[in-house]
């Protein structure tokens, strides 16, 4: 049986990519980030004229393609599935993560939405459990994928809820 | 539906008797100015006794103990604490008034301490463990003995009363009838056996080569000089001091089953700690074969209880024994009380593939993971060896984690995660082995958990 780190269950379970809208709003920052730390080279370039002030720019100016490139796939790494008793969150590409989630173990759901994100109209669901090593973190949902996400969690952990 | 808000049908009858709030102690300001004038002595130091004077630092110990006194006095007079319903309100605080309402069906463990005043005293404070609390919640400081056990009862009542509710089985019957007074004893740890324990830690190997460099020092110099002696006295004891404060901590332990099936666990020579842990709040039991007490084959066992998770740091301050020494068979019983159908010997562990040798070469044999019906084993440590036993039904989440280089082995790492900080981890497996782990992890979970939702 060969498995695939990035499709666990391919068959049996069915993967939903996040919004492709999240690949821009990654650039951006990125290229942001990148933007003021070229600026602050320059800064040095053109006080000092050293030649390493230019090997720090296309360090980052490099970093920042190669990066650029590896947020395609990135993103579409990030994926979520909801079984009948479990949500499943795999992401990660140099680092592969998967997490099944219980409903029954879910404490609390956040729904956030930082000002880019907002912008291009994206918000992050985060499910909270009684133990702090779990993560079950989707970013890159449209909102009302990302508010049906949050009802049908909070309405099955309801359900399902239970002491520990 | 265990966990459920104001529409309980249990609820009315408590919420109609509404009980007034009660007072702490009234000896208690007096207990925490004596505690606060050590620590004011210990913060003033001997230099400033020898720079100020005997009479001059004594005046500035007592001033400052009064106003701490006083000022627990005021402390004292807010502090109150009532049940209501199935909650335990708190409030306190002389400038920033803090009511608190903690739930009790979230209550995980109480703990009776009772430090050397209190024992002199006889109080006890009473200490609350509360999922979500970062912290010890509510330390009630100080209560008469008698008022802590009632009090620390009648909680665990409460608290207990939803699973007894939810599933009417003959076991409430039975407690009922046998009336809460006897306890099972289970087990007591010889204090010589822990002595002997602490003396087999490397702290305590360090102390004759320590004893052996300041005598060959002193003979080689032939001057016995105050500094060196002072400095050398104060690094043993700093080194000797957990190995010290482990056998003071641990004297007398003692372990036993009260009639509703809670763990009672009762140990300490300087202050005294009496816990008690309802076996269905055990997160995790850890066992820990240390290279020194291999000769006697001694092992200790460690209980993970949520809510402890947030004290971390000080190993003085958690209350997580559940054997601070014992030979393997006295493990193996005691597992089978706390774990139920769970036998220390026959816990098989599969070892990772060979190809993970690149990842651990020295220590591969020494990891593994393994499926019993009850809990997932996992095991590591090749000098000091570890196991961890973590029951399905308590099991938060599981993760699997594939870093770069696992990833070019073709393996990956599982995690199953519980409330308590540290989770079962099953490293380096086959990655299609991980991934059917998970998955029956997750299905085993599940499994552990549905019986008791599906009877009410």
């Amino acid at each position: 049986m060969s498995v695939d780190a990035l499709t666990p269950w391919p068959d049996t379970v069915e993967w939903r990519s996040v919004s492709p809208k999240l690949i821009t709003v990654e650039l951006i920052v990125r290229w942001s980030w990148t933007v003021i730390l070229v600026a602050g080279l320059c800064v040095g370039l053109v006080l000092q004229g050293h030649w390493l002030w230019k090997l720090g720019i296309a360090v980052v100016v490099l970093n920042s393609i190669w990066r650029s490139f590896v947020t395609f796939r990135a993103v579409r790494a990030w994926g979520y599935a909801e079984r009948d008793q479990d949500l499943l969150v795999r992401h990660g590409l140099l680092v592969r993560r998967l997490s099944i989630v219980p409903y029954a173990r879910m404490q609390f759901v956040d729904v956030t939405a930082g000002p880019l994100e907002r912008a291009f109209g994206l918000a992050t669901v985060q499910l909270h459990t009684a133990a702090a090593a779990s993560d079950a973190q989707i970013p890159g949902l449209e909102p009302a994928e990302a508010s049906r996400l949050r009802d049908r969690l909070t309405a099955l952990g309801e359900d399902r809820a239970e002491g520990l | 539906m265990t966990a459920a808000g104001p529409p309980q049908p249990t609820a009315p009858p408590e919420a109609a008797v509404v009980e007034p709030r009660r007072r702490l102690h009234p000896l208690s300001p007096v207990l925490h100015g004596a505690k606060s004038i050590a620590v004011v002595v210990a913060a003033l130091s001997w230099q400033t006794l020898s720079q100020v004077g005997l009479e001059r630092f004594a005046l500035v110990v007592a001033v400052i103990a009064v106003a701490v006194v006083i000022f627990s006095i005021f402390g004292w007079l807010t502090t109150g604490y009532q049940v209501v319903g199935r909650e335990l309100r708190i409030s306190d605080g002389v400038i920033w008034r803090r009511n608190r309402a903690i739930p009790l069906e979230r209550l995980q463990a109480v703990e009776l301490r009772r430090p050397l005043l209190a024992q002199l005293t006889g109080l006890a404070e009473l200490r609350l463990e509360v999922i979500g609390g970062g912290k010890t919640e509510a330390p009630l400081a100080y209560l008469t003995v008698r008022e802590a056990a009632a009090l620390r009862q009648r909680l665990l009542a409460l608290a207990g009363r939803t699973q007894s509710v939810a599933q009417p089985t003959d076991q409430p019957a039975d407690a009922a009838a046998t009336a809460p007074t006897l306890e099972r004893p289970l087990l007591r740890v010889r204090n010589r056996d822990l002595v002997v324990s602490q003396l087999l830690t490397p702290q305590a190997f360090f102390l004759p080569v320590g004893v052996a460099f300041v005598v060959l020092q002193f003979v080689m110099e032939g001057s016995w000089t105050f500094v060196g002696i002072a400095s050398t006295v104060t690094a043993m004891a700093g080194v000797l001091l957990q190995p010290v404060r482990r056998v003071l901590q641990d004297w007398d332990f003692r372990l036993a089953r009260d009639p509703e099936d809670r763990l009672v666990v009762r140990y300490g020579l300087v202050e005294t700690r009496s816990q008690i842990v309802p076996l269905n709040r055990v997160q995790a039991v850890g066992a820990t074969w240390p290279l020194l007490w291999r000769g006697q084959g001694w092992l200790h066992l460690r209980l993970a209880v949520a809510g402890y998770a947030g004290e971390g740091g000080g190993d003085s301050k958690r209350s997580d024994r559940l054997l601070p020494v014992g030979e393997f068979d006295t493990a193996r019983s005691l597992v089978w009380d706390v774990l139920p159908g769970v036998d220390l010997a026959a816990l098989a562990t599969s070892p990772p593939p060979k190809r993970a040798r690149w990842l651990n070469p020295i220590a591969l044999r020494s990891i593994g993971v393994g499926l019993t019906p009850e809990v997932l084993v996992t095991r590591w440590g090749l000098l000091t060896r570890e196991m961890q036993l973590v029951p399905y039904a308590r099991l938060q989440s599981v993760r699997v984690v594939q870093g770069p280089l696992q990833r070019m082995l073709g393996l990956a790492t599982v995690y199953a995660d519980t409330a308590r900080g540290r989770s079962g981890q099953a490293k380096d497996r086959d990655l299609a082995e991980a991934y059917a782990l998970a998955a029956e992890l997750a299905v085993r979970a599940r499994r552990a958990r549905t019986p008791q939702p599906s009877q009410s």
